[in-house]
């Protein structure tokens, strides 16, 4: 039984059929008999980076609009008649993507298709003001509860912020902000919906206890009776140059230790060098092993916490950012200087072999977890399919990581990651 | 009920719909589902050892389940079980703290531990090839760490600071709050897991060590394996962990909780833009036999997205992001608590519509909610079990909690027997609407006075949590 040596998983050989209906709809499936269940996911090509000026958390807005209900299916009831089939439901917007999704028993799976193809065909029939008034309502109470009533809640937009020009399409957060949110209004939803949610700007992923011929013949009876749109254009994805000029903020307020964050413009995904970044961010603030731990949270405990991560992004660039929470008595100045000299040093002398194996071996570990459970790697097939035009890509993304070596890495830091290439925000206790 | 139209729509929006409507498809019937069940046998020294096969799943997940329950630490010292095993890693006597982490991680491997009241998990996720040499290093860990004085000393300013943090999110300080007030205070489960300022201060290496000596051991302890292994995982079980001994090991017995004083408390946060609330009480465990009765009533009342809270607190008017009801079981006795975070404004109406909603005496539980509940437990849990990691958890879980193999299959069977009257009558034997301790954490300027108004004239307003 286990005779069989797995190995390096570098080849992973998950199955992936591709089939798309008529008008446009890309369906991808994977069948996986582990457990009688099915997930469904749908990536829309839209995100926050397609939101106009005065519009920001549009895009977030929208995706609750879309559990308000549709000509067939009451408000509230795309999740209440799944729960009742025993789902686990929902639905979130970033940058790049508005993604919506279902696991569910396999019995369950035309439901679930009739409910994602109802709304994709009909949201616009059970609109109303109150409804989006209520939601409104609702995404405010999740903008206090998640960013403006918890320490540090600004991080993320004072690093957008910092990193990205104010009109480019990741210099403002997905969250949006309050005085946007309530200039929302009817048309905009009418508009965002005809122009972004169409059959032939989704990817439709099943993954779980159904054959890919079955589960193509389901998506063409619920979806093959939608008539395709216009594709909209995308913005302006030329990437731009990495930062210059060091640009620095500060922001203070009631928080528990003084931190101290940088952040990158990287290349976009889907590129070696992003991979390479991936990895040198890894080396960096990822695990007990990485530079910024071993010295900073063991070495001289001037921090408590360390971290640094790539965010991959598909417009033109990047982002990638580290931080250190500083012990109490440590200045943000001191440990400034401490973060800034630590990546110095690894972008003029480059990784060791061994951390290199080990972001590497990380690196693997983490995506074996994200493909084997089937919602994540239903998810993983919409994204891949979404951005890079290839979900196999999925199945190959170990090797790829892999076969990334230490020239390409330092070749990529030079060129990206060097410390005068970084934007600083120190946040600071507020003694008052 | 879903609104149904006619099988022709003329009347849609232009363009998109090329055909006629469908009616909505009904659910096929479920396919007959089970908890894996392990394959048990037990190391030389006595670990109890439960293996999971399950093809496909490349990351093998490993517990070992120590019977360390956190009434184990001496009261001055609490937080001495978590210095001790957040230190496990950092080094053990054969390999100094960073190359022991370095050779962990080489390998691909997450380590971690989970303490609970009952108990101490100590968690190594790795590809299934890596699996010999990890669980070897895991096993040092375990068994022979240095629990060096620095790497101690600072674990313990680490730990100190985690509660600065904890302190300042009102989500979290609200949750330390409640179950302060849930618990009599003579009880471990009435304060933090990992220990309250006071007593982690005063943990010392020799305190740590000594935890160590004297209650880490192979006796009561179980390994649980789940995934695809490369080899025959008992061999490299025993090779690892079957040598393992302590002559000297002590064993507590858990103690169970007991009900403190019904309370009512709001923490300060001035200028707070939106206050978190909890609203519950002492509660019931999984061996109480309305366990499956309030589990079905309480996502009635708090679980579903369009459960009786959610339906009018989110979805009709619109106060908060989400409110839920959660049960929090220990090993005997335990907790439930309304909770969820709303505008400052909305706070005290908000309050009054809960303190109304959960009221059933004339609102008992309909058959309707009691089917959507035993569909939505049913169908989750194949996609809950269906990797490593959660029949590892799962299985962990059990061993804490003192339930057997197949407890998962049981409780959904017992699920499935419970009818309206059931969830009604044991939700109404154990939430008494009237009885509950309140806890908020918020702007006391705008909330403490409308607040008595509604009748808690005990509030007590206390100071905010961070200094």
């Amino acid at each position: 039984m286990w005779g069989m040596t797995s190995g390096a998983l570098s080849k992973l050989g998950y199955p992936i059929v591709e089939h798309t209906l008529e008008n446009g709809l890309r369906v991808i499936s994977s069948p996986d008999h582990i457990a009688p269940s099915v997930a469904v996911n749908i990536w829309y090509d839209v995100g926050s980076r397609d939101e106009e000026l005065g519009r920001t958390g549009f895009a977030h807005l929208f995706e609750h609009v879309m559990f308000q209900g549709s000509a067939h299916v009451a408000s509230g009831q795309h999740i209440a008649l799944l729960q009742a089939a025993g789902a686990v439901v929902n639905a979130t917007t970033w940058f790049d993507r508005t993604n919506y999704f279902e696991t569910l028993p396999t019995g369950g799976l035309d439901l679930a298709l009739w409910l994602e193809a109802d709304r994709m065909a009909t949201l616009l029939d059970a609109l109303t003001q109150e409804n989006l008034d209520n939601q409104r309502e609702v995404v405010k109470e999740e903008k206090r509860q998640r960013y403006d009533n918890v320490p540090y809640g600004d991080v993320m937009e004072l690093l957008n912020t910092l990193t990205f020009p104010p009109d480019h399409p990741y210099g403002h957060t997905t969250i949006g902000s309050m005085e946007d949110l309530d200039a929302a209004t009817l048309e905009d939803v009418h508009s965002f919906f005809q122009r972004h949610y169409l059959p032939n700007n989704a990817v439709l992923s099943i993954v779980g206890d159904v054959e890919p011929e079955d589960a193509f013949e389901r998506a063409e009876i619920y979806f093959g009776r939608l008539r395709a749109g216009r594709k909209p254009g995308k913005p302006d994805a030329r990437p731009l140059e990495p930062l210059s000029g060091m640009p620095r903020t500060e922001a203070s307020d009631k928080v528990p230790a003084d931190v101290v964050y940088f952040s990158w413009r990287l290349p976009a995904r889907g590129s070696r060098d992003f991979d390479a970044l991936d990895l040198a961010l890894s080396v960096l603030g990822h695990g007990q092993t990485s530079r910024l731990h071993k010295h900073l949270v063991r070495g001289t405990e001037h921090a408590e916490g360390t971290g640094a991560s790539a965010m991959g992004l598909i417009g033109g660039n990047s982002f990638g950012f580290s931080y250190a929470r500083a012990r109490d008595g440590v200045s943000p100045e001191q440990l400034e200087q401490e973060m800034s000299e630590l990546i110095e040093q690894l972008v003029s002398d480059g990784p060791t072999d061994e951390e290199l194996r080990r972001a590497k071996a990380q690196f693997e570990r983490h995506w074996l977890h994200e493909l084997a459970r089937v919602d994540s790697r239903a998810d993983a097939l919409g994204e891949y399919a979404t951005l890079h035009g290839n979900p196999h890509l999925i199945n190959s993304r170990i090797a790829e990581i892999t076969a990334i070596d230490d020239d390409e890495l330092q070749s990529a830091m030079q060129q990206w990651f060097r410390p005068d290439q970084r934007a600083t925000l120190i946040y600071r206790q507020d003694a008052s | 009920m879903v609104p149904t139209r006619s099988a022709c729509h003329l009347d849609l929006p232009a363009g998109r719909i090329v055909r006629e409507f469908l009616p909505r498809p009904a659910i096929a019937p479920a396919v007959v589902w089970a908890f894996p069940a392990p394959q048990r046998t037990q190391l030389s020294n006595g670990i109890e050892l439960m293996i999971f096969e399950l093809p496909g799943q490349h990351v093998i997940s490993a517990h070992l389940v120590l019977d360390v329950p956190l009434n184990a630490e001496h009261r001055d010292i609490e937080g001495v079980a978590t210095i001790c095993a957040r230190t496990l890693d950092e080094g053990t006597l054969r390999h100094n703290g960073e190359e022991f982490a370095e050779l962990l991680e080489t390998e691909g491997a997450g380590f971690g531990v989970d303490l609970s009241l009952s108990g101490t998990q100590v968690v190594l996720d790795v590809p299934a090839s890596h699996l010999d040499r990890a669980l070897e290093l895991f096993a040092e860990a375990v068994t022979e760490p240095s629990l060096a004085d620095r790497d101690v000393n600072r674990h313990v300013q680490l730990r100190l600071a985690e509660i600065e943090q904890a302190l300042a999110n009102p989500a979290q300080a609200a949750s330390i709050a409640f179950r302060a007030a849930v618990f009599n205070e003579s009880k471990r489960a009435a304060r933090m897991n990992g220990g309250e300022p006071q007593t982690v201060s005063q943990v010392t290496p020799d305190a740590v060590g000594a935890f160590h000596h004297d209650h880490f051991g192979p006796a009561g302890a179980s390994l649980v394996l789940a995934g695809d292994f490369a080899e025959d995982p008992i061999t490299v079980a025993e090779r690892c962990l079957g040598s393992w001994r302590n002559d000297d090991q002590q064993r507590v017995m858990i103690e169970d909780p007991t009900p403190g004083p019904r309370r009512a408390v709001l923490i300060d946060k001035p200028g707070a833009v939106q206050a978190d609330v909890r609203f519950g009480s002492f509660g019931i465990d999984r061996l109480d036999p309305r366990w499956a009765a309030i589990s079905i009533a309480s996502y009635a009342m708090g679980g579903a997205f369009l459960s009786r809270l959610n339906a009018v607190l989110r979805e009709e008017k619109g106060y908060t992001y989400g409110v839920r009801m959660n049960l929090g079981p220990l090993h005997r006795g335990g907790s439930f608590a309304i909770q969820g975070s709303y505008r400052t404004e909305v706070v005290v109406d908000a309050l009054a519509i809960t303190r109304e909603l959960i009221n059933v005496d004339d609102a008992p539980f309909s058959s309707q909610e009691v089917n959507d509940a035993v569909a939505f437990f049913t169908g989750v849990s194949p996609l809950r079990y269906a990797t490593a990691e959660g029949v590892a958890d799962q299985a962990a879980t059990q061993v804490l909690a003192g339930l057997p193999d197949d407890y998962v299959d049981r409780s959904l069977a017992l699920l499935r027997s419970v009818t309206p009257e059931d969830a009604t009558e044991a939700y109404r034997s154990i939430v008494h609407p009237d009885e509950l301790t309140l806890v908020v954490v918020g702007d006391a300027d705008q909330l403490a006075d409308p607040i008595r108004a509604l009748g808690f004239t005990d509030l007590e307003v206390r100071p905010p949590a961070l200094a």
